[in-house]
């Protein structure tokens, strides 16, 4: 966009805001978390650091801002895993953090709708569902950290989209700030409202480009009253899905999540001394984790037993555990959390969150498999949410090396992957969203009348282009 | 050698327990119940000693409402070889009492001879902690209780027992009562081939009248109430922000 640069937000622009009538508590020191990228990929800059008390403040915040042409990096639990709550170029911007905006305004069981301030964590979202006997359904691992205002921004997955879909459609309306200053009332609680354009969809995935969210109606589930975990070893990709279609026809509705967990995954685990116990002696190459969740008269571990029994006719298991107390479903469960945590410590040379049909996962990871070989003596650990065709497709240096090993080898790498991603017309962010480092993926694999939309549709909300800058569109 | 392994159905150490409006228990009706930990512990440790060679069977026994079936085949998929289900309550809110428990047990013993009884050392939902020694009396047994290390040697046991202000090492004669406590192992998740095995082991269903046992309550419960709720915290702004407020309180 051909906008004028913008100003950084410094002291001068902190008296405007003290002018404005932002209170003196709303300022916070420019601390080094504000700033950081969680792997150290980037260094963030902020020249102020405001974390405003209620949606008004917010709108003196933005207000001011476009005033003053200075660029707004809306900041929430700071778990993104693409760069967009962290800028490191230009102008130093403003942070704006929701910290200070956790409120849970209202709890309406019998409609299930939950309303929370964009700072809420999402912990704590759940926490006030379940006190009221309801599911929050969205889940992740970072979910002590994310802020419910991160979470919409970014359009969040995580391990219960197969049952309950993804932060956006867990979204019944949204209260937001828009560029210009003004309040957006969406704070609708309502299942059925077909009346024009879906901002509330359009702001839920833009990642704070497009204006900030303050608050959210959210969609609250029954629990459900019988859940029970396994962890099937499966013969092969293929055969994994095999299973999930066949736990689809036995189970239907009742599959909370179908995880692929690589032994790669399993290997790293103990490589790297995380706790996750894993419960077979030999490793085997792949394996699923399945959870249920089923009504009061059902019985979870039945319906996994029989589960195994099916699959193992057909050929498609051949060895699993399954839990038997609430304890065990969470050992079974950090196992599958822990892998991120090992995968760290490892240390990465790329990470990929990708999306596919799900028929075209066994030919990819063949095809990927053999492309990555050729690039370099590389480790894969791809696992992920296998139920929604989303896979975490991570390539490490080999063992007793570290990625510092092999400069460059991080853009070459994503290229290929995503290249072969696009083959399959998959998609190079499923759940983790564009951010930063993905901005020019969107450039070379978006298409071009949908890029221009979404470049019309900045221009038109956000002309000085204050927020959020470089993030999605770049 | 023959080990005993008695299992409790309790409500999952994991659910939120709420105590009943009218104060006469815990609210069990559409709750998730599993093995009682200890209980799991102990079964572990029996397949533990099945696989070094130094026991042959393991025998499970659950005392109470129709379902701890449930709990045995549990037992079994994890690798124990029969069970023995006493079905001597139908309401699943009815306790047996540890006396009880202990004298349909000596009985069980009686018949079964095992050379080990390993138990947990309590169940978490009465905490009584009880039975265990009960049992050992009854039968004029040896007993090592709160187990954190088991070893069976011959017709003799080295037991460490984890007690106040360190670990106590005894050895006791065969047969004896060995209560389990949290640190004896790590059970293991029972395996799905298992689970398709266990539907094949047999559980016998007995009654305590086959024993001769009275199970009726000896005990009352006057009241059952939730633990005070703790109050709120406060976060200060400062150091000497606490200061003032704990000399304030008059605490400093």
């Amino acid at each position: 966009m051909t906008t004028p640069p913008l100003n950084p937000a410094d002291d001068a622009f902190a008296a405007r805001l003290r002018a404005a009538g932002l209170p003196e508590d709303a300022f916070r020191p420019v601390e080094p978390r504000y700033l950081e990228e969680r792997r150290g990929l980037l260094q963030g800059r902020a020249g102020l650091v405001v974390a405003p008390r209620v949606t008004e403040e917010v709108a003196t915040v933005i207000r001011a801002a476009n005033t003053a042409r200075v660029g707004v990096v809306p900041y929430g639990g700071g778990t993104g895993l693409v760069g967009g709550q962290v800028c490191a170029d230009g102008p130093a911007p403003l942070v704006l953090s929701l910290e200070r905006m956790g409120a849970i305004r209202g709890v309406w069981p019998e409609e299930n709708v939950l309303v929370a301030e964009a700072g809420a964590v999402l912990a704590e979202v759940q926490a006030a569902a379940e006190a009221v006997d309801r599911l929050f359904p969205l889940s992740l691992a970072s979910e002590g950290t994310a802020r419910i205002g991160g979470t919409l921004a970014t359009n969040a997955g995580g391990v219960n989209v197969l049952r309950y879909g993804n932060a956006r459609e867990l979204c019944l309306g949204i209260e937001a700030v828009l560029p210009d200053g003004s309040v957006m009332h969406g704070l609708k609680r309502l299942r059925k409202d077909n009346t024009g354009y879906d901002l509330r969809g359009l702001l839920v995935g833009a990642e704070g480009t497009l204006g900030v969210i303050t608050a959210a109606a959210l969609r609250l589930f029954p629990r459900p009253a019988r859940e029970g975990t396994a962890l099937m070893v499966v013969a092969s990709p293929r055969a994994a899905l095999e299973l999930l279609a066949l736990a689809g026809a036995r189970v239907g509705p009742g599959l909370n999540a179908f995880e692929l967990i690589s032994g790669q995954g399993m290997g790293f685990l103990a490589e790297t001394g995380c706790t996750a116990r894993v419960p077979f002696t030999d490793l085997p190459d792949w394996a699923v984790l399945i959870d249920l969740g089923l009504g009061p008269g059902d019985d979870p571990e039945a319906a996994l037993a029989d589960l195994f029994e099916a699959g193992a006719a057909a050929g498609l298991v051949s060895d699993g555990v399954i839990a038997h107390s609430e304890a065990q479903r969470a050992g079974l469960w950090a196992m599958r959390e822990q892998i991120p945590e090992a995968n760290k410590r490892v240390g990465a040379i790329g990470s990929h969150d990708i999306s596919l049909p799900l028929s075209a996962i066994p030919d990819f990871l063949v095809v990927a498999g053999e492309a990555v070989a050729r690039l370099g003596p590389y480790r894969v650990n791809a696992f992920g949410h296998l139920g929604d065709g989303n896979l975490h497709y991570n390539v490490f240096p080999p063992e007793g090396r570290t990625k510092s090993d092999f400069p460059g080898a991080r853009e070459i790498v994503a290229r290929t992957v995503h290249d072969i991603v696009a083959g399959f017309d998959g998609s190079f962010s499923a759940e983790h969203g564009v951010g930063r480092f993905k901005v020019d993926d969107l450039a070379r694999y978006g298409d071009p009348a949908r890029l221009a939309v979404m470049r019309a549709i900045k221009a038109a909300l956000d002309p000085q282009g204050i927020m959020n800058p470089g993030a999605v569109l770049g | 050698m023959k080990v005993l392994v008695p299992v409790k159905r309790v409500i999952d150490y994991n659910v939120k327990v709420r105590v009943k409006a009218d104060g006469s228990g815990v609210d069990l009706a559409n709750v998730k119940m599993s093995m009682n930990p200890f209980d799991e512990i102990a079964v572990e440790e029996a397949i533990r000693l099945k696989e070094a060679g130094k026991v042959e069977e393991i025998v499970l026994v659950s005392i109470g409402v129709k379902q701890a079936q449930e709990t045995i085949r549990t037992g079994l998929a994890m690798g124990a070889d029969r069970g023995i289900l006493v079905v001597a309550a139908e309401d699943v809110q009815q306790d047996i009492e540890p006396l009880a428990v202990a004298k349909i047990l000596a009985k069980v013993v009686e018949e079964e001879q095992p050379g080990l009884v390993i138990m947990g050392k309590q169940a978490i939902d009465n905490d009584m902690n009880a039975t265990g020694q009960m049992l050992a009396a009854l039968m004029g047994w040896a007993q090592a209780t709160f187990a954190s290390k088991l070893d069976v040697d011959g017709d003799s046991a080295t037991v460490t027992r984890e007690v106040d202000g360190g670990l106590q090492t005894i050895r006791v004669n065969l047969p004896a009562v060995v209560t389990a406590d949290l640190r004896l192992n790590e059970p293991r998740y029972a395996s799905l081939p298992n689970i398709m095995k266990a539907k094949k082991k047999p559980i016998d269903e007995k009654t305590p009248a086959d024993y001769g046992v009275d199970v009726s309550p000896r005990l009352e419960v006057v009241k059952t109430t939730e633990p005070p709720v703790r109050k709120a915290g406060e976060i200060v702004g400062s150091v000497d922000e606490l200061v003032t407020k704990l000399k304030d309180a008059g605490v400093i």
